[in-house]
């Protein structure tokens, strides 16, 4: 696309809400330009990759692939969890194929180069010739497995591909100030409070699906039987985060009246306070007395996504009726939204739709994120 | 154990990938050899395996390709 035109696009976007207009057709199904929108919004940020919860034993190690690229989520003997690139130093192998738990060392199914669950390279057999595992060309210091810079919050694995993004305290300090409340150990429910949906859509899509209630009543009629639109708020981070906040949060409870147990410390707000936001890029968020939850937005490809669900509580033991019936609820409610997103999906290939106009009082956290994207864009520039 | 039994020891554990078994019988090998080059390279099989494991033959193991010059002094 000429520059000339790309930066018009990117202005209208940016625009003020009352006159602006989403990303146009190319950022959903021209395979060129989501390769410059990969660089500018998922490859130079901090982006969702993981949760802890995946490694949850010192030694277990997760082969994931994002945007193509083989990474290794790990986590070593004493509990920290890392991300590598799965690859070996010396030919690229791939080193890890499925989840295991990494009893002593990584070894190379090539040529048995090993390395140790902190990255280091330990052995490199015959390196030097037949039994002599040494070469002056060979440093296994500076030969270790290649880190890929992470961040943990709220459990959730951030990753900055690049390498060149501020640090993520800096980057998303207002949203660790909002939810400080809520900084103190999270317990993910287990197998039960885990699912994974496979959502034929653009990741895009599903963030702005999220970021806004205006669909609550259309879309989601039984949660808005209790949580109605006007009980909602909107919530907007430029830059940063946006999405919805609901002020009549009601807790489940159990036929002999028990209920999940509320983080310990919140303040009064949180009594029937709700929030759901979407941390740019990719991942959802929601935080309530009794729960939160996270879904990681896997950009399988430019029009598949998959989407980790994952909740967590406040204490390592809960009511397992309580849970289950939390992670149905939740799954009816992602559930319902899949058509929604599947079908935007299908109607950026009709050539006719301009990017679309946003409803100026209700769409605010849905443009801030549109917004967002033109503008790294933008910064991306003909460079990118 | 001779030589053939040995070496079909090998192969089964390979294919049966018996990490500790396979640690053994590569320790065997390299005590059953005078030959420090011999020696050396099944020491090294016995280390890779011993390291993958998490076993605590490491260090002894270690100790002996360090001893020989085949692995770095720490």
């Amino acid at each position: 696309m000429p520059d000339d035109i790309r930066s018009t696009y990117l202005a209208d976007v940016q625009a003020p809400i009352t006159h602006a207009r989403g990303l146009p057709n190319s950022h959903y199904i021209d395979p060129d330009t989501i390769a410059r929108e990969n660089k500018a919004v998922l490859e130079t940020t901090w982006t969702a990759l993981a949760v802890g919860a995946d490694v949850p034993e010192n030694g277990d190690a997760k082969p994931i692939d994002f945007l193509g690229q083989p990474l290794l989520l790990l986590r070593d003997d004493q509990g920290v969890v890392r991300v590598f690139f799965n690859i070996c130093r010396h030919r690229g192998m791939i080193l890890v194929e499925a989840p295991r738990k990494i009893e002593g060392a990584i070894r190379c199914p090539y040529h048995s180069w090993c390395y140790a669950k902190t990255g280091r390279l330990v052995a490199t057999p015959h390196v030097g010739g037949a039994g002599q595992n040494q070469h002056e060309g060979i440093d296994r210091a500076t030969l270790g497995l290649v880190e890929v810079r992470s961040h943990i919050w709220m459990d959730v694995v951030f990753i900055n591909l690049s390498g060149g993004a501020a640090p993520f305290e800096e980057v998303h300090c207002d949203v660790l100030a909002r939810w400080r409340e809520f900084d103190k150990p999270l317990y993910h429910g287990g197998d039960d409070s885990r699912f994974t949906l496979e959502v034929q859509t653009n990741w895009k899509l599903a963030v702005e699906n999220y970021c806004e209630s205006y669909h609550l009543p259309w879309v989601h009629p039984g949660l808005n039987s209790y949580s109605r639109l006007e009980d909602h708020y909107h919530i907007e981070a430029q830059g940063r985060y946006s999405g919805q906040g609901s002020y009549v949060y009601r807790q489940l409870t159990g036929e002999d009246g028990q209920r999940l147990p509320d983080f310990e410390g919140l303040s009064e707000f949180w009594e029937t306070g709700a929030e759901y936001i979407t941390l740019y890029p990719n991942l959802l968020l929601g935080v309530h007395r009794d729960h939160s939850f996270a879904i990681i937005l896997e950009p399988v490809s430019h029009t598949q996504t998959r989407e980790h669900v994952h909740i967590y509580y406040a204490a390592p033991e809960t009511d397992p009726d309580l849970r289950a019936r939390n992670a149905k609820q939740w799954k009816d409610v992602f559930e319902e939204d899949i058509f929604v997103v599947e079908g935007m999906m299908r109607g950026r290939r009709a050539s006719g739709f301009d990017g679309g106009r946003f409803a100026p009082a209700m769409d605010g956290p849905t443009h801030m994120f549109h917004a967002w994207v033109a503008g790294r864009m933008e910064a991306l520039g003909e460079d990118g | 154990m001779d030589r053939s039994a040995l070496d079909a020891g090998l192969l089964a554990a390979h294919e049966n990938g018996d990490t500790a078994l396979l640690v053994r019988l590569y320790l065997k090998a390299a005590d059953g050899t005078e030959d420090a080059a011999a020696s050396a390279f099944y020491l090294t099989h016995a280390y890779v395996f011993a390291l993958e494991a998490g076993l605590e033959e490491v260090a002894s193991i270690r100790a002996r390709l360090v001893a020989q010059g085949a692995e770095p002094d720490p």
